[in-house]
């Protein structure tokens, strides 16, 4: 029997609290190693970059194969549960999965820089969360025109996984979402899934 | 705004970083009670600078931290003695902004009340929420504040706890914006865990916050100790940027009576008593 998938995990991170709320609501069991990227720059050294030389986490280890992108775990994770992968919407799905890992980074960015006082890799990126939320926001208001909840159709997918915590921890540099009605919906609906788990800084309301 | 002229919060001194974080050739700059620091590392000492006046500021380097202060302190740092203790462990865990007066923070430190709601299922749990009396005093010894004989109902007291415990608690504030706690060591219930809570005013509404985590552990990572206190830290961070004003009020009826706790009251007490300004809301003062 394969070892158990192994988790290089930070709690601060949202990408690496997207593989954890992934792994809750699909039940994957995983071991957790913490990795001390801040203060203690772990990520920075040779024995971490060995692993991952883009020096980011999450990593995901399983078989011998690591992944790196947080689009590429979850859709690893859900390689058994086609439903989270968007069933016959499975590009939609990659294309809102994508947007998440790229677009969403600005809002990880202003957090950390809130939060740590770390120097942010994106120009302004409260100004550039908020382009990606109110992107965000629109496609859930013409989502639901269609009576669908989430990113894509009326069931939730990797896609949803991977922008929740960007969205629910926005508080973390001030931003109440008070613009983002139906962001804010939806992450009401994100928390009401079954194996939903939180992390530190997920407001309890939205 | 500019350097404060409050000479009570001026003469302290307070924690501006950690010396790991420092490197040669790099300069650092940072805040302390609304004035411009820059520190470095000349000939492998720590150096800090007040950034207007080029004016060479003292440093000291104590309990994992990077102290400086702008005024002529009256006293050195708080005499920790469990440093001496060769079998402890130190974590130091890095800087948290807040945007908080930092007397917020020492006296959300010090508030068991919100274990539960706020820490839930680690430090507190919502069916256990009663803080049992406990004795508060100024010690006129030592110029502090103390909280003795507190007791609380822990799931998770630490990284290293196997299972709920009651935590002993003691809350020694020795500084206006530093603040100790011992706790009950989940492997070794004859001795007490330090866990010390070193604020950088950078301004009246804004903080730094440090920690360190002095431990009798064995078995966690550092790494595990250091996530522990962020984890809680980070729970906390929300509850504060959400106190409104940000600044301390001082009259204990400006808020809600169950903030308003013995250790609350004897912090406020003292601070007026000691007369400092810096942090504190001073609309209501007559
Ligand atoms: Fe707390």
């Amino acid at each position: 029997m394969a070892d158990r998938p192994v988790l290089f995990d930070y709690e601060l991170s949202a990408n690496a609290y997207a593989v954890r709320l992934m792994a809750g609501l699909i039940g994957i069991a995983h071991d957790r190693r913490p990795v001390d990227v801040y203060p203690g720059r772990e990520t920075e050294g040779a024995d971490f970059r060995a692993l991952n030389p883009r020096g980011t986490v999450p990593v995901w280890v399983e078989d011998g194969e690591v992944l790196t992108s947080v689009a590429a775990i979850l859709w690893h994770m859900a390689r058994g549960a086609p439903a989270w992968q968007g069933g016959d919407r499975a590009a939609e799905t990659i294309e809102w999965l994508a947007f998440a890992e790229r677009d969403l980074a600005a809002a990880d960015a202003a957090r950390l820089d809130a939060m740590l006082g770390l120097a942010s890799p994106v120009v302004d990126p409260v100004a550039a969360a908020r382009r990606a939320f109110r992107i965000l926001d629109d496609r859930l208001a013409r989502q639901g025109i269609d009576g669908a909840g989430f990113l894509v159709g009326a069931e939730p997918t990797v896609a949803d996984v991977a922008a929740f915590p960007a969205v629910a921890l926005a508080i973390d540099f001030g931003e109440a979402l008070e613009a983002y009605p139906k962001l804010r919906a939806w992450t009401r609906r994100m928390r009401a899934l079954p194996g939903f788990v939180t992390t530190p800084g997920v407001p309890d309301h939205l | 705004m500019s350097r404060t002229d409050d000479p009570v919060a001026l003469d302290e001194w307070y924690v501006v970083g950690r010396p790991e974080d420092l490197s040669i050739g790099r300069p650092v700059a940072t805040r302390l009670l609304g004035a411009e620091l820059t520190l470095g590392l000349a000939g492998g000492a720590v150096t800090a600078v007040e950034t207007e006046t080029g004016r060479a500021l003292p440093v000291t380097l104590a309990y994992g931290h990077v102290w400086t202060t702008l005024g002529t302190p009256t006293r050195g740092l708080p005499p920790i003695a469990e440093f001496d203790e060769t079998d402890r462990r130190l974590a130091t865990c890095g800087a948290v902004h807040v945007r908080a007066s930092g007397l917020r923070l020492v006296e959300n430190f010090l508030d068991m009340a919100h274990f539960p709601f706020v820490h839930t299922d680690i430090l507190g749990v919502e069916d256990r929420p009663t803080v049992e009396p406990y004795d508060c005093e100024i010690r006129r010894d030592v110029d502090e504040v103390w909280a003795t004989n507190c007791r609380f109902w822990q799931p998770q007291a630490a990284a290293n706890a196997a299972g709920g415990q009651m935590s002993d608690y003691l809350y020694r504030v020795a500084r206006p914006f530093t603040v100790l706690l011992y706790k009950t060591c989940p492997s070794d219930p004859a001795r007490q865990d330090v866990i010390g809570l070193l604020i950088q005013p950078t301004d009246e509404d804004r903080s730094i916050a440090y920690a360190f985590v002095l431990v009798v552990d064995a078995v966690s990572s550092t790494t595990e100790i250091i996530h522990f206190q962020q984890t809680i830290f980070l729970q906390d961070r929300i509850i504060l940027e959400n106190q409104r004003p940000r600044l301390l009020p001082l009259s204990p009826r400006a808020e809600t009576p169950t903030r308003a706790d013995l250790s609350s009251i004897a912090y406020r007490r003292w601070l007026k008593e000691k007369g400092l300004r810096f942090g504190i809301d001073r609309r209501e003062a007559a």
